[in-house]
This record gives C-alpha cells, sequence and structure tokens, in this order.
C-alpha cells in the first residue's frame, strides 16, 4: 500500500526541529531511521500533516563520551552502537542489545532514540538502558531537561516526552569499577524476531560478596519496558545464594505484566521471564556463590 | 496532490535529477519511475528482505526509506552489479550452487551478501547465515545461497593468497 500525503521536513539543527515541533504538535510525526514510523504511516495507525525527519541533523548523530558519562546522540543508528569501541568500553550491554535487534540491514536505519521515543514494550535496547541508570536528554522551546529512563514510559507507545520536545541523546553513566552486567535476548521462533522475554542486568559487588546498585531490565514482557524492582530489592545488600536468585527470579516474574500473541501466551512469556532471569543472575553469580 | 521536491540520486553510478512526491518510498522510486524492476517488493514492512538495496554502500530496506530522504546519496540495485557485462563473482556462485528457485528473494540476498563480504572476507558459514538472516526464502531452505557464498569468500581467499605469493 502507498504512503498517505504529508507534507516533509528536514530540519538542519535541534532548535530547527523543537521549533517545528511547537509549530504542529501532535499533527507532526517525527521520523528518525524510518522503521517505524514508515509502518505506522501505511498502516494508517497515524496520519500526520507533516513528517519531520532527523535524517540532516549531524550532530544525532555522535557519540561523545567524559569521565562521567557516555552520550550516544538519537540517530545514532544500532549497527553504530554495536560497532563503537567506546559503547562496547563502557556499556558492553548496550552493544549486545544493538546487536540482537532485528536483522543487519534493520540495525542499518534503526536508531536507538527511535526504538526508545516510541516506546514500545517488545524494544531490545530500552532493557539494556534500564539496566545502565541511563538518562533521556530532552530538548524543549524552554531547554534541555533530564528524564531518568525508569521513568520515560508511561503506556504503550506514551513516553514522557511532550509533543514540542525532541529526544536528542540517550546518557549513560560510567559505571563504578567492579560493576558486572549482562543482556539475554530470548526468542522462541527465529533470532531476529521480537523477543519472549530480554533480561539485561547490571550489578556491583562490593566487599563480602553484597550486592548495590543492582538493576534487572525486562522487555517484551509488560506494555512498557520495564524494571523488576522488587526483585533488585531482594538482591540489593544481600550476600547471593542459589536460594536468593530463585526467589529474586520468581519475583521478577510476578512483577511482569506480559502480553498474549501469536509468539508466545502470557503464562508462557512469564515462566520464562523467571527461568532467564534465574540463568543470567547464575551467569554472574554461580562459580561465587554456596551451592 | 502531495508536495514535491528536488531530489538528486546516483542509482548505478548514474546520477538522477527529479522532482519526487515526498510520500514516495525508495522502491517505488527505483520500480516505477527508473524502471529499474529487479529489486523486489515483499512484505513493505522491512521484515522478509526481498527489497535490499545499498546505499553509500550500506545495505537498508528500500520499502521503508523516503527517496526524498536519498537526496545526495548513491544507491546501488542488483542492476548496478553487473561489471562490463559480466556477472557479479557472487551472482555467478548463486547460478552454480542452485541458490535460486523462484527467485523472488535473489536480489535482495545477493546486495546483502555483496555488503557483507566486503566487511567480512573471510567468514565462517555461521557468519554468513546471521548476515541473510533478514532475507527471508521460502524454496531453497538457504543451503544453496550460503554455499554460494562461502564459495566467492573461499575464491576471493585464494586469490588475495596468491596475489600476496606473487608480490613477495
Amino acid at each position: 500500500m502507498s504512503l498517505p500525503n504529508f507534507e516533509y521536513r528536514s530540519p538542519k539543527s535541534i532548535e530547527q526541529a523543537v521549533a517545528l515541533r511547537q509549530e504542529y504538535g501532535d499533527d507532526a510525526l517525527v521520523m528518525s531511521g524510518g522503521l517505524t514510523a514508515m509502518i505506522l504511516l501505511r498502516e494508517r495507525l497515524v496520519k500526520p500533516r507533516v513528517v519531520i525527519s532527523l535524517s540532516e541533523i549531524p550532530v544525532l548523530r555522535r557519540i561523545d563520551f567524559s569521565e562521567q558519562e557516555l552520550r550516544i546522540g538519537a540517530a545514532v543508528t544500532h549497527s553504530k552502537v554495536t560497532s563503537s569501541a567506546q559503547v562496547r568500553n563502557i556499556a558492553p550491554i548496550l552493544c549486545e542489545a544493538c546487536g540482537h535487534v532485528g536483522s543487519p540491514a534493520i540495525r542499518n536505519m534503526g536508531t536507538v532514540g527511535g526504538s526508545i521515543s516510541h516506546g514500545d514494550g517488545a524494544s531490545d535496547t530500552a532493557p539494556a538502558l534500564l539496566a545502565l541508570d541511563a538518562e533521556a536528554n530532552v530538548t524543549g522551546p524552554a531547554g534541555e531537561r533530564r528524564i531518568p529512563l525508569k521513568d520515560f514510559f508511561h503506556g504503550v507507545f506514551s513516553t514522557e516526552l511532550d509533543d514540542n520536545e525532541l529526544l536528542t541523546d540517550l546518557c549513560i553513566p560510567t559505571p563504578a569499577v567492579g560493576t558486572e552486567t549482562r543482556f539475554m535476548k530470548y526468542t522462541n521462533t527465529s533470532e531476529e524476531a521480537f523477543a519472549t522475554v530480554t533480561v539485561a542486568i547490571s550489578i556491583l559487588r562490593g566487599k563480602a560478596g553484597i550486592c548495590t546498585n543492582v538493576r534487572i531490565g525486562l522487555g517484551s514482557v509488560a506494555p512498557i519496558p520495564m524494571r523488576a524492582v522488587e526483585a533488585e530489592n531482594l538482591l540489593c545488600g544481600k550476600v547471593v545464594t542459589k536460594e536468593l536468585i530463585k526467589e529474586a527470579a520468581i519475583m521478577a516474574a510476578s512483577e511482569a505484566d506480559p502480553p498474549s500473541d501469536a509468539q508466545a501466551s502470557r503464562e508462557y512469556r512469564r515462566a520464562m521471564t523467571a527461568i532467564w532471569v534465574r540463568r543470567v543472575l547464575e551467569d554472574i553469580f554461580l562459580d561465587k556463590c554456596d551451592s | 496532490m502531495n508536495p514535491q521536491e528536488k531530489l538528486a540520486i546516483t542509482i548505478n553510478g548514474e546520477t538522477h535529477e527529479l522532482d519526487v512526491p515526498v510520500n514516495k518510498t525508495l522502491i517505488d522510486l527505483i520500480k516505477e519511475d527508473l524502471g529499474l524492476i529487479g529489486t523486489k517488493d515483499g512484505c513493505r514492512q522491512g521484515i522478509c528482505g526481498a527489497c535490499t538495496v545499498l546505499v553509500d554502500g550500506v545495505p537498508i530496506r528500500s520499502c521503508l526509506e523516503l527517496a526524498v530522504r536519498c537526496n545526495g546519496k548513491n544507491v546501488t540495485t542488483i542492476e548496478g552489479l553487473r561489471d562490463a557485462g559480466n556477472l557479479h563473482p557472487l551472482q555467478q556462485a548463486f547460478i552454480d550452487n542452485g541458490a535460486v528457485q523462484c527467485g523472488y528473494c535473489t536480489p535482495g540476498m545477493l546486495m546483502m551478501a555483496v555488503a557483507f563480504l566486503k566487511e567480512n572476507p573471510t567468514p565462517t558459514e555461521e557468519e554468513v547465515r546471521k548476515a541473510l538472516i533478514g532475507n527471508i526464502c521460502r524454496c531453497t531452505g538457504y543451503t544453496g545461497s550460503v554455499r554460494a557464498v562461502m564459495t566467492v569468500a573461499e575464491n576471493q581467499g585464494s586469490n588475495q593468497t596468491k596475489s600476496i605469493e606473487i608480490t613477495a
């Protein structure tokens, strides 16, 4: 099917893009990599008056880093993240997550900011960014503001982003020395398909094996990308044992609110959440905890 | 009537300057306006890979890209693989290895394979399978296509070895 009629703007700067956002409000569709935007248009799920393309704003394609944080432009493609030595150094699980999005040509088009601003619960990158304590840097008419990613997602395709704002960067704080991270995408069909469950975990293990800064990001098991906060609390401040891992995994599964779809039922996704959270935690701790 | 914009786009080495409706996809420009019908139109959702073309050397889905966003870019389609009337080695290898049955996935798969071998000239079979994971074939079961890509990689490898031997 062909695309509906729309006007087209390709701003050259963030300021121009924000001005267009202000001018058109919710009558505009922002297009970054285009993967989601083109399907929304073709299926007539949205009928915007104008499409604002971010393809001509070079600053949105930058990856910067300082001692404090890694800053990834919203229009950086998944392929670029995967192949970035800087990102691999600071946030290897984000490279892994981006390397698991769809297939190679999809990763060449899709962008980190597009995936996040869309607010899709099935995003593979969101759980990794949640585990990394990322913040969304957003520019609006009043200037910039930062939104912790855990507060960014509101509901199905609904986010904290206002109609006149633009997501410009994702900021990842440099992890404390000794932080361990893992990423895992499980799919019961084919590797390039949407996940049955995605698990991303970051943990700092201090003296005597006591855990702090526990973050468990989950994808495809709730309407929005989520953190299993209760499971995190179970592990935090404790010495991790096999029993505790099992408890935390069951807790994480009970926090999930999985959808049923053609790929997997709600019950199956919940069962897989418990299994994969347990396996990922065991992968971090098994050689160290008493069995 | 949808708004139009001026577009300068190079396709298979030839630069075209035209006015395009802003809601025209790259695949429609290639097939309908320029008559290059080798690229195939499958799912229109980015899943099947039949419409894969190279934009500035990078494989993308032409069904999910607006033509107007390719202003100033270099696009290579299946028609651009031929060199002076000769088939590209990958095209020949697809024929030799029985990688083609109905042929609908072939142009997209070839574009993906060309870009992949440029990036990774000495792949393992597993890497080839991963590279082609987004190009769906319902006839052949992939065995022929994977073998074709591996054959070209191995031949390129032995050519490289030869030229090193000669210069040494």
